[in-house]
């Protein structure tokens, strides 16, 4: 081993991701170069040196926040209606899906690239489209991370997308549905949206999400539907303090 | 987390115990900032509860969490690009080192040492000193690293090479700043 691959190894062997015959040929070379054995040296004790920093320990709250958000989870998940979808329906489902794919099949060589692009975007619009009308869950959910794909200006998506928050049977749909909204800011009708499926909203997760999004949005048109959370009767503790919190955000 | 993959997501309660502190420890020193990791280790536990569908249980579990720590926290840097935490700021408020030195005067610069090392360790450049929380202090292998960043082994055994010398050349400018 010469000096110049030793360097190159020095992380590797001080971290003990080096074994057997590398090791061997690299500690063979140490005993026989001073300049690679100091080198050496220096790195292995900044290396031990780096675990002897302070640990920084979480404060008491991340433990109640962390059971808090699993107990509104399970909640939401119980009281989800489990569905069941038949034969037919599902191959329908697999049949819209190959559609979307066939639809990637159209972009031929040869044409202009802003045609290409056009054609591009169509095609992620239809497999975003079909997946999010898909029986199964884990489709739809699918179909929401095609939603990224989507140009901001995409209404048939964004309308998708609007329809899972506020009518989707799966709590994880609607949450990742609201998440992917995100791309869509830039719409004011996205915003008008937002606030009016917040009070068509009963699971604490997704009333959760909704008001984080107002929040990253700094959206004060729906400071009234905040408001109306604070103090509902059915609202969830959880909830109207979020509310609360975001109500002074947007001050 | 199989069990939580399988719709039990009580169980997560189990890898918040075991977990929740390395990922905060991640995120400290990612962002030098207690009340956000303590945020982004809650947004990742509910990343994995949302998405417990796309776990892969042929791969490390370690790997996907980092993974989804990885993504929640590119996400908060886009979100918060320019509002970086003052290093010397943050400095201050790091907790006191344990002395590992026998006598009073040793342990003194061995306690001088390891606070340069820590900021020379906040001075590293964001993806090298990810590197080195993941590789040292979360002991991750290579593989596992290279899952979280998705680049190969070899890319990564690289990378930490790079990033180890960067902190050994921030480390001994420190010194000799220390000196002069």
């Amino acid at each position: 081993m010469t000096c110049e691959e030793t360097k190159l190894l020095v992380a590797d062997y001080v971290s003990g991701e080096m074994e057997g015959s590398d090791e061997l040929a690299y500690e063979a070379h140490l005993d026989s170069c001073p300049s690679c054995r100091a080198e050496t040296s220096r790195v292995d004790m900044l290396w031990k040196d780096l675990a002897l920093l302070p640990r920084e320990e979480p404060g008491g709250a991340v433990r109640g926040r962390f059971y808090d958000t699993l107990r509104a989870y399970r909640q939401g998940m119980d009281a989800v209606p489990q569905r069941r979808w038949p034969v037919w329906q599902m191959a329908a489902a697999a049949a819209l899906l190959l559609v979307g794919i066939a639809a990637g099949y159209l972009v031929r060589p040869g044409r202009e690239v802003a045609e290409l692009r056009e054609e591009v975007t169509s095609m992620r619009q239809l497999v975003a489209l079909s997946l999010l009308q898909q029986q199964s869950a884990s489709q739809r959910l699918r179909g929401v991370s095609w939603a990224y794909r989507a140009e901001p200006n995409d209404t048939e998506v964004l309308d998708a997308l609007v329809t899972a928050v506020n009518h989707d049977t799966s709590v994880n749909v609607r949450l990742a549905a609201v998440d992917a909204l995100h791309t869509f800011a830039a719409s004011p009708a996205t915003r008008r949206a937002i606030v009016e499926s917040l009070p068509r909203q009963n699971t604490p997760l997704v009333q959760v999400a909704l008001i984080d999004l107002l929040v990253d949005l700094k959206e004060r048109e729906g400071t009234k539907e905040l408001r109306a959370l604070t103090v509902g009767d059915s609202v969830n503790d959880g909830v109207k303090q979020r509310a609360l919190w975001a109500l002074e955000k947007l001050q | 987390m199989n069990e939580v993959r399988a719709g039990q997501v009580g169980q997560m309660a189990i890898l918040f115990e075991r977990h929740h502190r390395a990922l905060f420890r991640y995120f400290v020193s990612m962002h030098r900032d207690r009340e956000l990791a303590e945020d982004l280790v809650q947004d990742v536990f509910f990343r994995m509860l949302r998405y417990r569908a796309s776990f892969d249980a042929t791969h490390s579990f370690t790997a996907w969490m980092y993974q989804i720590a990885h993504n929640a926290s590119l996400d908060h840097m886009r979100k918060q690009r320019g509002n970086i935490v003052d290093i010397d700021e943050f400095a201050e408020r790091r907790p006191e080192f344990a002395s590992q030195a026998p006598g009073p005067e040793e342990a003194a610069v061995r306690k001088q040492d390891l606070k340069l090392l820590g900021r020379a360790l906040d001075l590293l450049p964001d993806d090298k000193r990810e590197l080195l929380i993941l590789s040292r202090f979360q002991g991750m292998k290579y593989e596992d690293i290279a899952a979280v960043l998705q680049c190969e082994a070899a890319t990564v055994k690289v990378r930490v090479y790079r990033a180890v010398r960067a902190l050994e050349q921030l480390f001994l400018g420190l010194e000799k700043e220390k000196v002069s």
